[in-house]
């Protein structure tokens, strides 16, 4: 039953994969070529560019910005963040100002920072970073709010030093909220990777859309974009992943 | 929750007779005293290793009141705030219909999951070349971004939510012989309602942004593009300003969506 089940399960899928191609296609044929490229002629596009070996460079300078924004982000945000869990006093003095950058839109800065760093690889890292860091921030501090004071006095009365009260207190219970930061992080690192490429230098995957709608070359955007999405898609899925991994004693949901 | 907490916080210092200690230990008065740090901490690091013209503190206030009043500097306020809630409108009213289709209707369902899901996930920066393609480089490809940045989520935050209706409520329509439109007016929409909230919220984030990057891109008027403006033309203070503009938006909207909640849906605060 089981397989069966499954198999009829994924059938509408396919089907609307497959409807989805067609419209795809069909619909280059009812609008000019500025308007819409085939699926045929965007994935032929996205070939020759991974023949060229233009793909697979600009995936790697677009990899490269992501992961060293992200990274920075992660090990700046979540220790802070965790400071913050720990200090009751440096969190709620600081708790509104986090928040309130949380809610900042973060490209806003960017032209000050072009105006500011130029166009180097460094810029568009702080761009990323921006974007990534205040969501960890913000969901660390959350967590470590509803942290029960009950257990930290527990901890006391067993004559617990800092050490331990961090290893089996603080960390364990703050992390899944930590982790609903980083899948926030990944979401947004991309999109500021994506605005960085587009506003600062371009290069890697924006460059690749900027390219292809500089040269009215729309099949060359459409399979550009359509990178984007795959990644995009990945990257929800690793973040919902690590979300969950760690999310089993976090007591709700 | 927050009565709870300041209890909490006003406890260290419970015991000292004195006022004084006592109102410099209160969250109020840390949390000011750390804003007053953070903007003097600005204020140094600008001036002790930026260049001249980078944004300070003290330039910001400077130039904040003839900002404000300039009529430039309103009527990009009123471009970029007029297209936001006209794109979250439109954005709000298609992504109701496609997700409460979503959650309801399994074919649907199953037709437009990928696609919406995945275009939920994608920076819709990505298709702002796209976008002037189709529309020009004009007011209505900014709103498009808006309207596409702003409709996933609320698809699918409806669709999540049309879903997870309680069955017993729908099992009681049924038993009372509901017609289908009473029951998704009456029970689906109602129930739906905080997963609606939560869509809204980040769309009106996701809007702002569309906003902003597209005016960057397309160059029209608006908060965006007036940043992009003095900032290339090193009024850093001046542009500043409009950042804090939009932070007071963003915020605003945060503050709307919590009052009606409170107000209107007290059923639905999730937090």
């Amino acid at each position: 039953m089981g397989s069966e089940a499954r198999w009829s399960r994924h059938v509408p899928v396919i089907v609307s994969l497959l409807a989805g191609a067609a419209v795809w296609e069909l619909a280059a044929y009812f609008t000019t070529r500025a308007f819409w490229a085939p699926l045929s002629e965007t994935l032929g596009s996205l070939a020759e560019s991974a023949r060229s070996g233009v793909l697979m460079r600009q995936a790697l300078s677009s990899f490269q910005l992501y992961l060293t924004g992200l990274a920075l982000a992660i090990l700046a945000g979540a220790p802070f963040g965790l400071l913050l869990a720990r200090a009751r006093t440096l969190r709620v003095a600081f708790e509104n100002y986090i928040m309130m950058l949380y809610a900042t839109p973060m490209v806003a800065l960017i032209p000050f920072i072009l105006s500011m760093m130029g166009f180097g690889f460094a810029p568009k890292v702080l761009v990323v970073f921006l974007f990534a860091v205040f969501p960890i921030l913000y969901n660390t501090i959350e967590g470590a709010r509803s942290i029960r004071p009950e257990l930290i006095e527990v901890a006391h009365a067993f004559r617990s030093n800092e050490l331990q009260l961090w290893r089996d207190v603080m960390i364990p219970y703050t992390l899944p909220f930590a982790m609903t930061g980083i899948r926030q992080a990944i979401a947004r690192g991309l999109v500021g990777m994506v605005a960085a490429e587009f506003f600062l230098s371009p290069s890697g995957l924006g460059q690749m859309i900027m390219m292809g709608s500089q040269n009215f070359d729309t099949a060359g955007l459409l399979a550009a974009i359509l990178l984007i999405v795959v990644l995009g898609v990945c990257l929800m899925d690793l973040g919902r992943y690590l979300e969950r991994r760690f999310a089993p004693w976090r007591g709700y949901e | 929750m927050g009565t709870q907490q300041q209890v909490m916080l006003q406890r260290p210092v419970a015991g000292l007779t004195l006022g004084a200690k006592r109102v410099l230990a209160s969250p109020l008065a840390l949390k000011i005293g750390a804003g007053i740090l953070l903007l003097l901490a600005w204020e140094g690091v600008v001036r002790a290793f930026a260049p001249a013209y980078v944004a300070k503190p003290i330039g910001i206030a400077r130039v904040f009141f003839t900002v404000i009043t300039n009529q430039a500097f309103l009527a990009a306020a009123g471009a970029t705030l007029g297209a936001v809630v006209m794109g979250l409108a439109m954005a709000i009213m298609l992504g109701m219909a496609v997700g409460l289709a979503m959650g309801r209707v399994t074919l649907v369902e199953r037709g437009l999951r990928y696609y919406v899901n995945s275009l939920f996930a994608t920076p819709m920066i990505a298709i702002l070349p796209l976008v002037t393609l189709w529309f020009g480089y004009n007011a209505d490809a900014r709103l498009a971004v808006i309207v596409f940045a702003a409709f996933f989520s609320i698809a699918v935050n409806t669709s999540d939510g049309a879903r997870s209706v309680p069955l017993e409520y729908l099992e009681v329509a049924r038993s009372f012989r509901a017609r289908p439109l009473s029951t998704l007016l009456d029970i689906v929409l109602p129930s739906s309602l905080p997963y609606l909230i939560a869509g809204m919220r980040l769309a009106a984030g996701r809007a702002l942004v569309g906003a902003v990057v597209a005016e960057f891109f397309i160059s029209i008027p608006g908060l965006g593009y007036y940043i992009l403006f003095n900032s290339r033309t090193f009024k850093h203070n001046e542009a500043f300003v409009a950042v804090i503009a939009l932070v007071v938006v963003g915020v605003s909207f945060e503050a709307v969506l919590n009052w009606v909640t409170r107000r209107y849906l007290p059923w639905a605060r999730r937090d």
